[in-house]
C-alpha cells in the first residue's frame, strides 16, 4: 500500500467535507417542507464503510450524532452482503438507529467503488406530516408511540435504484399531505445521490487507497485533538440533578441526574438513577441520548466546525434500559427533545462551576414547541403555524447572556418574520420584544422573548410544550437564577396561564402570548462593572431602582443626563467597586 | 482629446485607469489607498496619471468609504423607528445560532442600541390596509428625543411598508420638517420587500453610513471640481452599474460591495469581445481570491448578502442588490500554519502589505502562498519588486522551513505543499460557483485577473476543465478597467404575493409600471433623457407551498394574455430544474416579489484591436527551473509578455512575465495572444 503524502489527504479530507456540506445545502434548497428550508431542521453526513461518521452537516444541533447510528443500524439489521449499489433505506426508528422521533426520518445510502462500500452518505430531516393522531403528527399528549405516526423499521424505499412502489403507496395512504410527504422522500433521496456521486468522483481523482487513508487520518486527528483538550481538564467525578416540568398529561416533576467522570481519555457521563420512562412524549431513547451527549461535549472539547468519529471516541454514555433518556418501546417519544435537552444541561449543570470558561450559565433550554392550526375561514384549507420559540441564554465569565436565540437543541435555525407568518397564517403578531427578566450577575443572563399571537380566525387549535415552567434557569458562581417559560392564552378578560398545551381551542380574537425565560447570571451582581449598570439603565433594560437594588448602584440624574453616583454608593454593598474607569 | 477615467480604490492600493476615447490608449497607475483620508489617494493617481480633469468625459469611482465605515463602526450616531411592539425586532434578528455547539456564541450586536430605538403606534396588515393609524403626536415627540441626543441620522421601518409606504413617509415629512440637518432613511424609499429583519437591518445600515457618504462624496467632487472637473463623477455601485454621486448620497448602502465588481463586469465585456457567453471570473489579489459566474453574459445579482458572515457568525443581511461574488482567505499573503494536530492550512491570515511574504525582508518571518511560488521558481520577485523592497529569497527559505521541519521533508516539498493546499481552496470556492450549482465548466472559459490571478489559473482551470483560461492585459488593474465598462443602472424590488394566472395579469401590469415610473422619474430628476432608458422586467416566483424562489425574466412588453404566462411557467422551470433537480408540471406558480432593472445608456469605452508587434523566440528573457508540482521540475523559457506580438504562439510549460502578474503554463496547455492582447490559454 504506497503511503499518500499529507498534503494530499488533506485535500481529500476538504473534499469529503465539501461532499457533505453541498448534499446539506442541495437539500435545503430542493425541500418543499417549510421545516427544511425555512428551520433547517436536518442533518447529512458520510460515514466509512464500518458507520464512523467523516463529517457531518446540521442545521439544528439535536441531530448530532443521528447519522452513525442511522448507519449503524443499516449494517446490522442488512448485513454487507445484503447491500447493493443503488440501495436507499429509510428508518425513523427512535428505539434503534434513527433516534429521536417518528417525524424525523433517516436515509443511508451505500457507496459502491469498485465493487466494494467505501463509505455512506446519510441524512435526517423532519417531515411535516407522518400521520399519527394529530396534524403534523407530533403531540404533547400521546401515550404510546403508535399514535405518533407511521413507522419506516429500517427498510429499503430504493432498490437497486428503483423506488419501492409499496413503500411509495403506505406513505401515500397513511399520512395528510400525500404530495409533501412524497416530495419529502424524493429530495431528501436526490440529496444522498449528489453526496454519493462526489465521493466517487474523489475516489476516481485520488484512488480508493488514498481516500481510505484520509478518512482513517483524519480520525485518528480528531481523536488527537480530543485527548489535547481532555488533559486540560479537571478531571474528577461531577454530578447535577434537575426536574423535566413540562406538566404533560398531568406529569408533574421527573426526576433526571447525571454523573460526569473525566479523565486523560475518557468523558463518562453516567444517567443511572433517573427516574423511568414516563406515558408523556417527553421521553427520549438511547439514540437520542448519545446524540444529546455529542452536543454538550462538543463545546467543552471542541466548539467550532465538523468533527469525525475521532472526535467522540472518549464519549461514553452510561444509561440502563427503561429511563425517561433510554426509553423502550412503546414508550411515546414525539417531544424527545424535552430529555434530550435535559441531559445536556444536566452536563453543562455539573461542570459550569469548574470550567465556566467553556460553559455559560443556564438558559431558558425548552424548544418551546408551538402548533397554532386550524382550518382557515377564507380558502378553507388546513393552516399549521410549527415553530420554536427563541429565549435568553446564560452569562459566562467575560460577556452577558444572549437575548433571543434557539435552545441548545436548535441551531441555524430561523424564527419566522411577522410579515411572512400574518401573510400565511390569518393571525396578527402585535409584539416581538424582550422580556427584561433575566439572572442578574457580574454578567447577567440574557433576555427572554415575548411574542403575541392575535388570532383573526373563527377558530384554532393551540397544542404547545415547555419545560422550565417552575425550575428556573440557574447561574454560576454567584449569579443568580434566570427566569421561567411559560404561555399564556388572553380570552376576552380572562386570562388562563400553562406549560403545556394539547389542542386547546382557541376563538377569534384571542392571544396567544409566549414568553420565554432569561438566562442564569454569571458571578456576584454586586460585582458588576457600573458603566454596564449604566448602560443597561440607559437603554431600559433595568430601572434606576433596580441597578440600586440588585447592583448597589446608585444612578442619579444631574443636568438632564443619567450619571452613577460614586459618593452615595449603597451602604448594603460594600463590596461594591466604584473605580476610576466610571469616570 | 477626451478621457474616460476610473479610479478604484482597495485594501492596499488605488488603482487608475484611464482611456483615450479616440485612440483606445490606456493609461494605469497605482498609489497607495490612504485610509485617514481616501480622497488622497484617490487625488494622488489623478496627479501621476497626469490627464487633465478637463478633459475627461467620465469619471467613475469605485470606492471601500460604506464598507469600511460599517466594518470600523464609524458611521453616524443613529435611531431607529419602528411599529410599536417591535422595538427590539432589530436585536432579536432571526435568533438562529450560526456557530451551534458554542456555548459562548455572541449574536451580532445591532447598528443601533435600544435607548436610540423608538416605538410608535401604527400598523399595517398583510395588505398595506391601515388597522392603527400613525400617532403623529409620537413622531414629533420622538423628533424631539434625537435633538436631545444629538442624533445624526434616522432609519424608519414600520411594518409591511412594503405593501404600503404612507406610514413611512409621513414619519420622514415629519422628521424632515423637525430635524432638518438629519440624514433620514426610510425602508420603503430603498426597498420594498418583506421580512421585517432584514428591511429594518438594511435600512439602518443605510443610516448608519449616510453621513459619511455624503461628506466624502462632497469633498471629493469638489476636489476633482477645483483640478478642472467639468462633469458629474460617478460611483461603481454593488450591483455592477453606476450612479452619479447625487444619485448615490440617497442610498450609499448600493455601494457596499463595489470594489471586486469592476472585475466581473470587465470580465463580461471580455467575454462579449471573444464570444463567449459564459464565464468564470476568478480574482487573486494578496489577501483573498474572488470568483464570480456569468452565464449566457448576464452577471448574477443577489440580495442575499450579510456583512462579516463567517461559518461561525450569522452577520448582518444587507437586502441591496449585489453581484454574486464568493470570496475566500487564499491570496499571495495568506499565512500557512500547522494546527494543533499537525494538519497543513493556508490563510486565511494573511500578512498583507505590511509586513508582506517574508522575502519581502520587512520583518515577516511567516511563510506565506507567495514565499511559496517563489521558492518553486514560479515568480522572480527580485525583478517585480526588487525596486521597492530589498528582496531576499533566504527570507523564503527560512519561513517555509518551519513547514519543513514539521513534517521532516524538504524546503521545496514544504513550498509545493504550501501551493497544493492553496490551490485547493480555491479550487472550493471556484466549485461553489460552478458545479454546485448546476453548471459544467466545460461550457465556461475563466478569466484570470489580479496581480496572483495567472499563477494559480491555469492549473486551476486545468483540474475544473474550463475551455480555456482568458489572462487579460493589465490583470492587475483589470478591475478599474472594467468600471469604464458599465451603464447606469437601478434595482427595485417589491413584494406582492399573487398567483401566476388570468385575474391578476392586471394586477402584475400595473406593479410593474408603478415601478417603471418610479425608476424614470427618478432618472429625469437626475437629468438624463428618456430615451437613454430601458428597463428589464423579472421577478421571484416559486410554486405555491414553496419558500425558495427563482428570479425569473419576465418578457419587457405589458402582459397581456395566458401566452405570456405560458412564457414565464416556462422560464421558470427551466431555470428551478436547472438549480434544484426537479419541476412541478402540475403545480401552481406565484409571484412573491416584482423586480425591474432599470439601465441608462452612457457612451461606453470601445474596445479596439490592438496591434502588437514580436515575435515569442524574441520575448525569452531566460531559461529556469521551474515547479511544477506533480509534473515534475521542468527548466522552461521565460518570456516578457509585453514583446509577444498579436497571434504569439507558445507551447507550456512556459513561464510569461509582465509587469505586475505572471502567468504559469503547464506541460499540456498552449496560450496564444489574440487581437485584442489577451492571452488565451488552452490544452494543447
Amino acid at each position: 500500500m504506497s503511503k499518500v503524502d499529507i498534503f494530499t489527504m488533506e485535500n481529500i479530507s476538504e473534499g469529503l467535507i465539501a461532499a457533505s456540506d453541498e448534499m446539506f445545502y442541495s437539500w435545503g434548497r430542493t425541500s418543499q417542507s417549510p421545516i427544511i428550508y425555512e428551520v433547517l431542521d436536518c442533518a447529512v453526513g458520510l460515514t466509512d464503510a464500518k458507520g464512523n461518521l467523516i463529517a457531518q452537516a446540521n442545521g439544528v444541533a439535536g441531530f448530532l450524532g443521528t447519522i452513525t447510528y442511522s448507519v449503524r443500524s443499516v449494517i446490522d439489521k442488512f448485513g454487507y452482503e445484503n447491500l447493493k449499489p443503488g440501495d436507499i433505506i429509510i428508518t425513523n426508528d427512535p428505539y434503534n438507529g434513527s433516534g429521536t422521533h417518528l417525524c424525523d426520518i433517516s436515509a443511508v445510502i451505500p457507496i459502491f467503488y469498485e465493487g466494494e462500500i467505501v463509505a455512506f452518505a446519510a441524512n435526517k430531516g423532519h417531515w411535516n406530516e407522518i400521520g399519527g393522531k394529530s396534524l403534523g403528527s407530533w403531540s404533547t399528549n400521546s401515550t404510546e408511540i403508535y399514535q405518533e405516526g407511521l413507522q419506516f423499521p429500517i427498510i429499503k424505499a430504493y432498490e437497486q435504484g428503483k423506488l419501492n412502489e409499496a413503500v411509495r403507496d403506505i406513505i401515500e395512504a397513511n399520512v395528510r399531505t400525500p404530495e409533501m410527504t412524497l416530495g419529502d422522500l424524493y429530495a431528501q433521496t436526490a440529496s444522498l445521490r449528489v453526496g454519493e456521486k462526489r465521493v466517487i468522483e474523489l475516489c476516481e481523482r485520488y484512488g480508493k487507497e488514498a481516500i481510505l487513508q484520509s478518512i482513517k487520518k483524519m480520525m485518528e486527528n480528531d481523536e488527537k485533538l480530543a485527548k489535547q483538550e481532555l488533559k486540560k481538564l479537571p478531571h474528577g467525578v461531577f454530578e447535577a440533578d434537575g426536574y423535566i416540568d413540562t406538566e404533560a398529561n398531568g406529569i408533574e416533576d421527573v426526576y433526571v441526574r447525571a454523573k460526569v467522570t473525566i479523565t486523560d481519555d475518557e468523558f463518562i457521563i453516567d444517567l443511572t438513577g433517573s427516574d423511568p420512562q414516563v406515558p408523556a412524549p417527553i421521553n427520549c431513547t438511547r439514540y437520542g441520548a448519545l446524540s444529546a451527549a455529542r452536543i454538550i461535549y462538543r463545546p467543552i472539547i471542541s466548539p467550532h466546525g465538523v468533527g469525525s468519529e475521532g472526535l467522540y471516541k472518549p464519549l461514553k454514555l452510561i444509561v440502563p434500559d427503561g429511563t425517561v433518556f433510554s426509553a423502550t418501546r412503546p414508550a411515546p417519544v414525539s417531544c424527545n427533545w424535552e430529555a434530550l435537552s435535559h441531559l445536556t444541561d444536566l452536563v453543562a449543570k455539573a461542570l459550569a462551576p469548574h470550567i465556566p470558561e467553556r460553559i455559560t450559565a443556564a438558559h431558558f433550554l425548552s424548544i418551546v414547541g408551538t402548533i397554532l392550526g386550524g382550518i382557515d375561514d377564507k380558502t378553507r384549507q388546513p393552516f399549521v403555524l410549527c415553530e420554536p420559540q427563541a429565549g435568553g441564554w446564560g452569562a459566562g465569565v467575560n460577556k452577558d447572556g444572549e437575548s433571543g436565540l434557539v435552545a441548545i437543541g436548535d441551531g441555524e435555525t430561523f424564527v419566522m418574520p411577522a410579515e411572512v407568518a400574518e401573510t400565511r397564517y390569518p393571525i396578527i403578531v402585535e409584539q416581538y420584544s424582550f422580556n427584561l427578566s433575566s439572572g442578574a450577575g457580574k454578567f447577567r443572563g440574557g433576555y427572554g422573548l415575548i411574542r403575541d399571537y392575535r388570532l383573526l380566525n373563527s377558530t384554532a387549535e393551540l397544542t404547545s410544550i415547555a419545560s422550565r415552567y417552575r425550575y428556573f434557569p440557574w447561574g454560576v458562581n454567584g449569579g443568580k437564577e434566570g427566569s421561567n417559560n411559560k404561555v399564556q392564552v388572553f380570552s376576552k378578560d380572562k386570562m388562563f396561564e400553562k406549560a403545556t398545551f394539547s389542542n386547546y381551542p382557541l376563538k377569534k380574537g384571542d392571544l396567544v402570548r409566549y414568553i420565554t425565560g432569561g438566562g442564569g447570571g454569571y458571578g456576584d451582581p454586586l460585582e458588576r462593572d457600573p458603566i454596564m449598570v449604566l448602560d443597561d439603565v440607559l437603554n431600559e433594560y433595568i430601572t434606576i431602582e433596580e441597578a440600586k437594588k440588585i447592583y448597589g448602584v446608585i444612578i442619579e440624574e444631574s443636568n438632564g443626563k443619567l450619571i452613577i453616583n460614586k459618593d452615595k454608593a449603597n451602604e448594603t454593598s460594600k463590596k461594591l467597586k466604584v473605580n476610576d474607569s466610571a469616570n | 482629446m477626451s478621457y474616460r477615467i476610473a479610479i478604484d480604490i482597495g485594501g492596499t492600493f488605488t488603482d487608475y485607469v484611464a482611456m483615450n476615447e479616440d485612440t483606445g490608449e490606456l493609461i494605469v497607475t497605482k498609489s497607495s489607498s490612504t485610509p485617514s483620508n481616501f480622497a488622497d489617494g484617490v487625488m494622488d493617481c489623478v496627479e501621476k496619471g497626469n490627464i487633465p480633469l478637463e478633459e475627461a468625459n467620465y469619471v467613475v469611482h469605485g470606492s471601500t468609504i460604506v464598507i469600511n465605515a460599517l466594518t470600523e463602526r464609524k458611521g453616524a450616531k443613529t435611531a431607529l423607528i419602528t411599529t410599536k411592539g417591535f422595538r427590539d425586532a432589530l436585536e432579536i434578528g432571526r435568533a438562529n445560532r450560526t456557530d451551534l455547539y458554542n456555548l459562548y456564541y455572541a449574536k451580532p450586536k445591532p447598528f443601533v442600541p435600544r435607548k436610540y430605538r423608538f416605538e410608535v403606534e401604527e400598523r399595517l396588515n398583510k395588505d398595506g390596509d391601515v388597522l392603527i393609524p400613525l400617532n403623529t403626536k409620537q413622531v414629533k415627540e420622538i423628533a424631539k428625543k434625537c435633538k436631545d441626543e444629538e442624533i445624526e441620522a434616522i432609519a424608519v421601518c414600520l411594518l409591511h411598508s412594503y405593501a404600503n409606504p404612507e406610514h413611512e413617509e409621513k414619519v420622514r415629512d415629519i422628521l424632515e420638517k423637525e430635524l432638518p440637518d438629519v440624514e433620514i432613511s426610510i425602508s420603503s424609499e430603498l426597498i420594498k420587500e418583506w421580512r421585517e429583519y432584514e428591511r429594518t437591518n438594511t435600512t439602518v445600515c443605510n443610516a448608519f453610513v449616510k453621513p459619511v457618504a455624503r461628506k466624502y462624496l462632497d469633498t471629493l467632487k469638489s476636489r476633482m471640481k477645483e483640478k478642472g472637473l467639468m462633469i458629474e463623477p460617478y460611483c461603481m455601485l454593488s450591483n455592477g452599474g453606476a450612479a452619479t454621486f447625487e444619485m448615490t448620497k440617497i442610498n450609499p448602502i448600493n455601494v457596499i460591495e463595489s470594489g471586486p465588481v469592476g472585475g466581473v463586469i470587465g470580465a463580461n465585456e471580455i467575454g462579449k469581445m471573444i464570444n463567449e457567453r459564459n464565464i468564470i471570473t476568478f480574482d487573486i489579489g494578496g489577501t483573498t481570491a474572488k470568483t464570480s459566474l456569468i452565464y449566457n453574459n448576464e452577471v448574477k445579482i443577489t440580495t442575499d448578502y450579510h456583512l462579516e458572515k463567517t461559518p461561525i457568525f450569522a452577520g448582518y443581511p444587507i437586502k441591496a442588490p449585489i453581484t454574486d461574488i464568493i470570496e475566500i482567505g487564499a491570496g499571495g499573503g495568506s499565512i500557512a500554519w500547522i494546527d494543533s494536530v499537525g494538519v497543513l492550512k493556508v490563510g486565511p491570515q494573511s500578512a498583507g502589505a505590511e509586513p508582506g511574504p517574508a522575502c519581502y525582508n520587512r520583518g515577516g518571518t511567516e511563510p506565506t502562498l507567495t514565499d511559496a511560488n517563489y521558492i518553486a521558481g514560479r515568480i522572480d520577485l527580485a525583478r517585480f519588486l526588487g525596486d521597492k523592497y530589498d528582496i531576499d529569497i533566504k527570507k523564503s527559505y527560512e519561513a517555509v522551513k518551519k513547514i519543513a521541519d514539521y513534517y521532516k521533508i524538504s524546503v521545496e516539498e514544504a513550498a509545493r505543499g504550501i501551493i497544493r493546499i492553496a490551490n485547493n481552496n480555491m479550487m472550493n470556492a471556484l466549485k461553489l460557483v460552478s458545479i454546485r450549482k448546476g453548471y459544467d465548466p466545460r461550457d465556461f472559459a475563466m478569466v484570470a485577473m489580479g496581480g496572483n490571478g495567472g499563477i494559480h489559473s491555469p492549473f486551476l482551470g486545468r483540474e475544473l476543465k474550463v475551455k480555456k483560461i482568458v489572462v487579460p492585459r493589465n490583470p492587475g488593474v483589470f478591475s478599474a478597467w472594467g468600471m469604464l465598462m458599465t451603464d447606469l443602472r437601478q434595482d427595485y424590488i417589491r413584494t406582492k404575493i399573487i398567483g401566476i394566472n388570468h385575474q391578476n395579469i392586471d394586477t402584475a401590469n400595473s406593479i410593474y409600471s408603478e415601478m417603471i415610473e418610479e425608476a424614470n422619474a427618478m432618472y429625469l430628476a437626475h437629468g438624463f433623457a428618456e430615451k437613454d432608458l430601458y428597463i428589464v422586467k423579472s421577478a421571484d416566483i416559486r410554486y405555491k407551498g414553496q419558500e425558495h424562489t427563482v428570479r425569473t425574466l419576465v418578457p419587457s412588453r405589458e402582459l397581456k394574455n395566458d401566452e405570456d404566462l405560458q412564457i414565464i411557467r416556462e422560464n421558470f422551470e427551466k431555470l428551478h430544474e436547472q438549480y434544484y433537480t426537479f419541476k412541478l408540471p402540475d403545480t401552481p406558480i406565484e409571484f412573491v416579489n416584482f423586480n425591474i432593472t432599470a439601465f441608462c445608456k452612457i457612451k461606453k469605452a470601445e474596445i479596439k484591436p490592438v496591434e502588437i508587434l514580436g515575435k515569442p523566440e524574441e520575448a525569452i528573457r531566460c531559461r529556469k527551473i521551474v515547479d511544477f508540482d506533480e509534473d515534475g521540475k521542468i527548466e522552461v523559457a521565460v518570456y516578457e509578455r509585453e514583446k509577444l506580438g498579436t497571434d504569439s504562439k507558445i507551447n507550456g510549460p512556459a513561464i510569461i512575465e509582465e509587469k505586475t502578474s505572471v502567468t504559469v503554463l503547464y506541460p499540456d496547455q498552449k496560450a496564444f495572444v489574440d487581437e485584442y492582447g489577451n492571452l488565451i490559454i488552452e490544452e494543447a
